[in-house]
């Protein structure tokens, strides 16, 4: 009879921000390969994505390899079991990665941007439609393998003691009340006169008031999974070994040079081809690791040669709203990606979700053209 | 009245005062030259008298109205028209077609009569093509008017670059290094062009060089910057024999 | 003007004509006839988007957007006026196709203002979100039980293949009219440099956004067909592949070239379809055929780079570079087919190869011919005249 007062509910609102977080993480992650590969080719992988994907796969194929082929019998897993799967996905789409620069892109290095982008298209094709030829489809990844099977469970807000009772005591009266007053006039309730309105607005109130007194009473639990955990933990430090290596080895010194200046840097006698080269091995690296974690700790992570399109995507908008080329711009945009999704989904707007991902972008880049942390280059006359 | 008047112009790019408190003011017809070592602010000059950008403070006259902050479009149609230093011509068009687009300021026919390709449009195209062979002409490329513009030898790109800002039929033509990168003998008809141009054309000229010689022998009236301050002004004997110009070309006497 | 008239009235001639020689021969036969419309909408897509992409130089990636925003326009105000609809439908598709035009027109005018302040990867990336947004809010539109991401049934069918075609003979000829114009020159200033365009005088926030009117207008009223032909729109035929196709088919004709722009729709739309009758094929053929294509791409680029003799040689190692990677690729194919394990993997269907056949063809033309089929030129007749005149001169 009444409709629910207000969309949303105060209490799931930590829950989705916990959850967007952590699957910010992962963003993250397949975001800085995006963003490192931009910076020194300016060029937008668009096989990234698909890289992912086969990283997920080498996954799946080693899980297997493992014993935890599909309908198996075995126990829970090893922690070995998941560094060996981690190490697997990050060496296979490494040397992806590798290949596909050395074969698809560097061909094409000194022609026209856009005839890598288009070749990088057909790669994501290949990768995609090839890969339904020559792959498994619609697989699992067991989830026993994952020793740490739980979740923490965190109370929020203490149960405070609150005397509902009476409250729903006062909210059958008042709807009592305006049934009856309903039955009595014949009226119609979409459609009601003065005395009907304030009849039921009492109702209503005492609903509200009710409703209330149960969210402040029940206190919030947070659920998360043991497993996300980890892939925030190992997300966390897989970055901060990418920082060490950009700002304070020789090798990422010259990738910061020929980001800012490819020629200048190659005239400099950096070898241009093997830091581009190490770029997009770091880079794809990254989303190794970030699909092995998805496929794994993700309960539900169906694997097929589309794995890669959503988090691509939703990861490639996060390097372009931190600021493509920035890397400490891609972590931002991937959290703050992870953060807005949640904010939708608790909305109620699981739908558009997607679009509003590109909402925020598209505001962001009217109001500063470069990203969050970049900066848009001013050409001089 | 005087035909471009700059008042106490300035701009800064943050802590960098490029163009400083910069005044001079150009006479129709005249032949007037800006000079000063590298980084001085001429070409920044010319960014402002062309509106790519807005001055920080003090004011730009042409023919007697403001024109700072003017979108840069809007300044070429009221009748000012320039050459870029580094040469940027549409490449991938052919000679001819440089020029035409440069027409084009003078249209009349619609948007939907060119979709239709209307008898008038067709005249008219026929008529921006006829004057961009004349213009062509005095600049003597006539003879590569169908020829890709970036296959053109780097003297040939610059006197392109003239004819194309020709087209726009600009009062004051701002020429920006003109004779940059020419041999001697290309640098001296440059300077008959110039002068042939302007008097057939009844234009003024505003130029920007490095080669004294040439600007010497062009010029009626010259301003010289340094580090965005305006140090001289006058003739080409008062300016040669100047000690404040000859300073900053020759670094501070001992 | 002298001799505009007969030019210009027997250019319009030829293209009925053509559109209704189309229409004739593609009768019978409902998939043909399919193909034939789908081939004309690509074509005007293609051509509409090399407006904007290849002509203008503002690079976007939401074309499908107002593809869509068309093909909507035309579903929903058949939803509501099923009546006038039913009573003249050819004439209801014409006026659809006017409104979808506006309708994605001004969605173009939408995306176009944002492009005066983005450029290159940026501007392809907003206006990738925005086909994204657009095909989202579709996929929620309701009105009723109708819409929803079923999409809405348009329940006046017309089958004009004439009026694809002859739509898409009219959107090469305002390109090609443009482009001869002194304003169409403007266009490629645009493309080519901004700050010369501005100095010149060139209102360049007007022609781009004029570019993004008339390209998405365009788009718009080949969206209007597709529903009333197809008999339904739904927002998943409008996905961001879409768009990366027809991006596709202007970038490998050649950007700013519309007779690339045509050829390419025309080829990359059809080369997939005909994959559909490939029969069965297995795993080791696959195989070897990916393969085979490697190293004859890899062969190519080693000639056309190192080779640099007689023009009649070369092209006899092209030949030969092929026909030994066929042949290596057959044995290869044989041999591996051969593997019992190989062989025990069931037949793969031609259909699904579609794709990948597609995928390979884009990376293969990009590595063969980056700048594209075309280049930047144009079709002309005058090809034809020195080809006369070529064989005139082996003859005499
Ligand atoms: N958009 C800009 N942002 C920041 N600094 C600028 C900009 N444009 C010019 N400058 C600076 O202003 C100063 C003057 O530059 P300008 O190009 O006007 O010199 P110039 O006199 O034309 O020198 P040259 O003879 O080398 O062409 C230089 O230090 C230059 O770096
Ligand atoms: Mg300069």
């Amino acid at each position: 009879m009444f409709l629910p007062i207000g969309g949303v509910e105060l209490s799931t609102l930590p829950q989705q921000l916990v959850d967007g977080l952590l699957l910010g993480f992962i963003y993250a992650l397949i975001a800085l390969g995006y963003t490192m590969v931009y910076g020194v080719l300016k060029l937008i992988n668009f096989a990234h994505g698909e890289v992912f994907m086969i990283g997920a796969y080498c996954a799946l194929f080693t899980s297997w390899a493992l014993g935890y082929i599909p309908n198996n019998t075995l126990g829970a897993g090893q922690w070995w079991m998941l560094i060996v799967m981690l190490v697997a996905s990050m060496v296979g789409c490494g040397l992806l990665g590798m290949t596909i620069e050395r074969f698809a892109y560097r061909p094409l290095r000194n022609q026209p941007r856009i005839a890598s982008l288009i070749t990088a298209i057909g790669l994501s094709l290949l990768l995609q439609y090839g890969g339904q030829i020559f792959l498994p489809l619609n697989q699992n990844i067991d989830s026993k393998i994952n020793p740490a099977a739980g979740a923490f469970t965190i109370a929020l807000g203490g149960g405070k003691a609150v005397d509902t009772a009476t409250l729903k005591n006062t909210l059958q009266q008042k709807q009592a009340a305006f049934d009856e007053y309903l039955k009595r006039t014949k009226a119609d309730p979409f459609n009601l006169d003065a005395d009907g309105k304030k009849i039921r607005s009492e109702a209503q109130a005492a609903e509200r008031d009710l409703k209330n007194a149960a969210d402040t009473g029940k206190g919030t639990t947070l659920v998360i999974p043991y497993g996300k955990v980890i892939a925030m933990i190992a997300t966390i430090f897989l970055m901060m070994g990418l920082t060490y290596l950009v700002m304070y080895t020789k090798r990422g010194r010259a990738m910061r040079a020929v980001s800012h200046d490819f020629d200048a840097a190659s005239l400099m006698g950096i070898n241009v081809n093997s830091i581009v080269t190490f770029t997009f091995l770091l880079g794809s690296v990254m989303a190794g690791a970030g699909a092995m974690m998805v496929a794994t700790f993700y309960a539900g992570a169906k694997i097929d040669t589309f794995f890669g399109m959503v988090f691509g995507v939703k990861a490639f908008v996060a390097a372009v709203l931190g600021g493509i080329g920035n890397i400490p711009g891609a972590v931002l945009g991937g959290l703050l990606m992870g953060l807005t999704e949640g904010l939708v989904s608790w909305l109620g707007f699981t739908a558009y979700k997607d679009a509003v991902a590109f909402v925020v972008l598209i505001v962001v880049l009217l109001l500063r053209p470069g990203g969050l942390l970049g900066s848009a280059k001013v050409e001089k006359v | 009245m005087s035909l471009l008047q700059l008042k106490e112009a300035t701009i800064r790019f943050g802590g960098l005062t490029a163009v400083n408190a910069v005044s001079f003011e150009i006479q129709p017809g005249q032949l007037f030259g800006l000079i000063g070592p590298n980084g001085a602010g001429k070409t920044t000059c010319f960014n402002l008298i062309t509106g790519v950008y807005k001055p920080t403070s003090g004011d730009i006259l042409f023919e007697g109205q403001p024109i700072a902050g003017t979108p840069p479009n809007k300044i070429a149609s009221r009748g000012i028209c320039r050459t870029f230093q580094n040469i940027r011509l549409f490449k991938s068009m052919s000679v001819l077609e440089n020029v035409v687009t440069a027409g084009f300021l003078r249209h009349k026919t619609s948007l939907l009569s060119s979709l239709l390709y209307t008898p008038a449009v067709i005249k008219e195209t026929k008529e921006l093509e006829a004057e961009a062979m004349q213009l062509l002409k005095a600049v003597s490329l006539d003879h590569v008017a169908h020829v890709c513009s970036a296959d053109l030898s780097y003297g040939m790109q610059r006197r392109l670059e003239i004819a194309r800002a020709m087209a726009t039929q600009p009062k004051l033509l701002l020429l920006d290094e003109p004779a940059a990168g020419m041999n001697p003998q290309e640098k001296q008809d440059l300077n008959g062009m110039v002068r042939n141009i302007r008097e057939q054309f009844g234009l003024t000229v505003l130029l920007i060089e490095h080669d004294m010689r040439f600007v010497m022998s062009l010029c009626e009236q010259i301003v010289v910057l340094d580090h965005g301050e305006e140090i001289a002004q006058g003739g080409p004997d008062e300016i040669r024999n100047d000690p404040k110009v000859i300073a900053a070309y020759l670094g501070e006497p001992a | 003007m002298k001799g505009f008239w007969p030019v210009r009235l027997g250019s319009i001639g030829l293209a009925i004509v053509g559109a209704f020689l189309i229409d004739q021969l593609s009768r019978g036969n409902d998939f043909t006839q399919r193909l034939v419309v789908l081939a004309a909408l690509y074509v005007t897509l293609a051509v509409s988007l090399n407006l904007i992409n290849g002509i203008t130089g503002q690079f976007s990636m939401g074309h499908a957007a107002f593809y869509m925003v068309g093909a909507y326009t035309a579903a929903i105000s058949t939803l509501f006026h099923p009546d006038l609809a039913a009573k003249n439908p050819l004439l209801w598709l014409l006026g659809m196709m006017v409104f979808g035009a506006v309708m994605a027109g001004f969605a173009g005018l939408l995306v176009g203002v944002p492009s005066l302040r983005l450029r290159g990867d940026y501007l392809a990336i907003v206006t990738l979100g925005f086909g994204e947004i657009v095909r989202i809010v579709a996929n929620n539109v309701k009105f009723g039980t109708k819409g929803g991401s079923y999409g809405f049934s348009v329940d006046v069918h017309v089958t004009a293949v004439w009026l694809a075609w002859l739509f898409a003979f009219f959107a090469i000829a305002i390109c090609r009219n443009l482009l001869s114009t002194a304003r169409g020159l403007t266009f490629l200033a645009v493309r080519e440099d901004e700050t010369a365009s501005l100095a010149m005088g060139v209102n360049v926030t007007q022609t781009k956004v004029t570019a993004f009117v008339i390209g998405a207008a365009l788009a718009g009223g080949a969206g209007a067909i597709l529903a009333h032909f197809e008999g339904f729109a739904s927002s998943n035929m409008f996905t961001m592949d879409v768009s990366f196709i027809i991006v596709t088919m202007v970038v490998l004709g050649g950007t700013g070239s519309i007779t690339g722009a045509v050829v390419a729709a025309v080829l990359l739309f059809f080369v997939p379809e005909k994959m559909r009758d490939l029969p069965d094929m297995p795993i080791g053929g696959i195989t070897a055929f990916f393969i085979l294509t490697g190293l004859v791409v890899a062969a190519l680029r080693y000639v056309s780079q190192h080779y640099h003799g007689a023009a009649s040689r070369k092209a006899m190692l092209y030949s030969g570079v092929v026909v030994l990677g066929i042949v290596i690729a057959a044995i290869l194919g044989v041999a591996l087919n051969a593997i019992p394990a190989v062989k025990a993997v069931p037949l793969v269907e031609g259909a699904k190869l579609r794709l990948v056949v597609f995928a390979v063809t884009l990376i293969v033309l990009m590595l063969l011919r980056p700048q594209g089929i075309f280049g930047k030129s144009e079709f002309s007749w005058d090809w034809f005249r020195r080809l006369g005149k070529k064989s005139e001169a082996v003859l005499s």
